[in-house]
């Protein structure tokens, strides 16, 4: 970012430099869509922000101001809500140390890989398993896990259990399904890190007599955690709002955040309490932001 | 020494289980859609083109494929066009705000889609703007969420990027715009293509906002497959899902044609 940072400022300085005008209005290039996120990105939010505080009318979705705290109250005074905040944090931080511990591996395998033609097939991989519809990837999840699916269906087939393991419906399912749908996201944002270490700071510690396993964990794995900070965040983010993980794969039996907006606003009509608990969720994932400064704060001693 | 042969056997063993999570449930639905049974078993009963023949012919399925596809193809342009100027000032100004702007233009990934999705719905209902479960609607949700794939490519590229090339070409009599275009834009243009795919795709595949802004003639394929998965597993949404895997994996490699994918992940 720095370095980015001086390279445009010594860009736009030349460019002044050199001709004298130009760029002057280069201002202009940004308008579109600085507007376009004002109207439909930042009032949108605002106006959800306002509607959580409104009284609660059942069908009603305008925001109408009239100002009322009853929405949060009701969250906060029952534990059916309430409690779906804890289960909510504790299934994305589960996916996100999964998602960290698998993807690792990989990641470091992609950014070892000098052979252009591996490389880019590996991160053909990635990315398209990123971008693929995580419906379609879900699809596939629950023929393997489901009850009369791959697994249980061969295991009763050959004896091996009399009725189906529980795999999906439950906790487990989700956090099967949010690790299979974000750990592109933390593959792809360890590879950068890992590459940016140097190697011959490994090489060092080996001829200092380091065993590969201690230079892993002594030089290798703190010199990443930036990465595996960063990943951990993306991946909270994504799991503790991935509605169509936690209803497909969930069953509609783990109470999650999403689920419980979902509920209110498609079930009910309850639009108020519907987007409060957006708020809430919003502001989970934004306390998460300042867990991962603090954190990264704290095991980079102060270099990010 | 090849380089994977350096790498040790844990690496790579926990390199495989993770490609295999990525990749198994996607083999799945592949096969899914080309089982001759009704439904999948292991080993498979055999294959058949039995359900991508009922897909071609499910007038949900594939109805909500071409509506995808061509919410995807606008979504592309608007979102290429408007990313690539921000890109270009983002990379270029001097103006100290500039960073938070740039992390206002990438926040749709991390915001919760089914959050967005309510915020503009109510803000549609609320300013009675006409928008609310409209085509344009859904259309603008798209174009917000693919921004930030298209900023994140076509600002890699502009970090590298020499800009005595164009003093160059100013210096031989070209106009201000004239070098942009000659010079910078050719330079950028493999990244703006990769930006756009990857708008393209992501509008393509993007489900929570179509909970709140879609409805019944605006299903893409995403909601039409969520729909059914909820009642049962049918083989013609696994044989809708190749067409998009094959779409994704095409895109894919046709971007690595176009921007070294490694750029992509070099840190900012």
């Amino acid at each position: 970012m720095a370095v980015a940072g001086t390279a445009s400022q010594l860009t736009a300085r030349s460019r002044r430099g050199v001709f004298g005008f130009g760029w002057n209005r280069l201002w202009l290039l940004v308008v579109p869509m600085t507007l376009f996120f004002i109207v439909f990105f930042v009032l949108p939010v605002l106006s959800m922000f306002a509607l959580s505080l409104d009284k609660p009318a059942a069908g009603t979705v305008a925001a109408k101001g009239d100002f009322a705290l009853t929405n949060f109250i009701r969250f906060f005074s029952q534990p059916l809500y309430y409690e779906s905040i804890f289960r909510t944090v504790a299934i994305s931080i589960a996916s996100s140390v999964i998602a960290a511990v698998l993807g690792y591996p990989l990641a470091y395998l992609i950014a070892k890989t000098e052979h252009p033609g591996r490389n880019t097939f590996l991160m053909i991989l990635v990315l398209a398993s990123m971008q693929l519809d995580g419906v379609i990837r879900l699809y596939g999840l629950m023929v393997l896990l489901g009850d009369n699916g791959l697994i249980n269906g061969s295991l009763i087939r050959w004896h091996v259990i009399g009725s189906p393991l529980p795999l999906m419906y439950n906790v487990f399912g989700v956090i099967v399904g949010d690790v299979q749908i974000t750990l592109p996201f933390m593959v792809l944002s360890l590879i950068g890190v890992i590459r940016s270490i140097h190697p011959s700071l490994e090489e060092a510690a080996r001829s200092l007599g380091a065993s590969p396993g201690q230079t892993f964990r002594r030089v290798i794995l703190p010199l990443s955690m930036p990465g595996i900070l960063a990943g951990m965040l993306l991946v909270f983010a994504l799991a503790s709002s991935s509605y169509v993980v936690a209803a497909l794969m969930g069953g509609w039996k783990v109470w999650v955040l999403p689920v419980h907006i979902f509920q209110q606003v498609s079930n009910g009509g309850h639009w108020q309490f519907g987007a409060a608990i957006a708020t809430i969720l919003f502001v989970v994932n934004i306390s998460a932001i300042f867990v991962y400064q603090a954190v990264a704060a704290r095991t980079s001693g102060g270099r990010i | 020494m090849s380089d994977a042969a350096r790498l040790s056997w844990p690496i790579k063993i926990g390199a495989a289980m993770a490609l295999i999570v990525l990749l198994l449930p996607v083999v799945i639905v592949v096969l899914a859609g080309l089982n001759a049974g009704d439904y999948l078993t292991f080993p498979p009963q055999g294959l058949s083109l039995r359900w991508v023949i009922a897909f071609i012919q499910s007038e949900t399925f594939f109805d909500a494929y071409l509506f995808s596809l061509e919410l995807a193809a606008i979504t592309m342009v608007i979102s290429t066009i408007i990313g690539t100027m921000a890109s270009v000032y983002l990379a270029r100004t001097r103006f100290g705000g500039a960073k938070a702007m740039r992390g206002l233009f990438m926040s749709p990934i991390v915001l919760p889609g089914i959050v967005l999705g309510i915020a503009l719905y109510v803000f549609y209902v609320s300013t009675d703007i006409g928008l609310a479960r409209t085509f344009t609607g859904l259309l603008i949700g798209h174009v917000l969420v693919t921004c930030p794939f298209v900023i994140a490519t076509v600002t890699a590229s502009l970090v590298g990027f020499d800009p005595s090339l164009e003093e160059a070409a100013r210096s031989l009599g070209a106009g201000p715009l004239q070098a942009f275009r000659l010079v910078t834009l050719k330079i950028i243009s493999p990244a703006v293509s990769a930006g756009s795919i990857f708008a393209f795709i992501i509008s393509f595949g993007q489900f929570d906002l179509s909970l709140y802004l879609g409805a019944q003639n605006l299903t893409g394929l995403p909601y039409a497959m969520y729909i059914s998965l909820r009642y049962k597993f049918e083989p013609t949404a696994a044989a809708a899902g190749i067409f998009a895997i094959v779409l994704v994996v095409l895109s894919m490699v046709l971007s690595s044609r176009l921007i070294n994918l490694r750029k992509l992940v070099a840190r900012a």
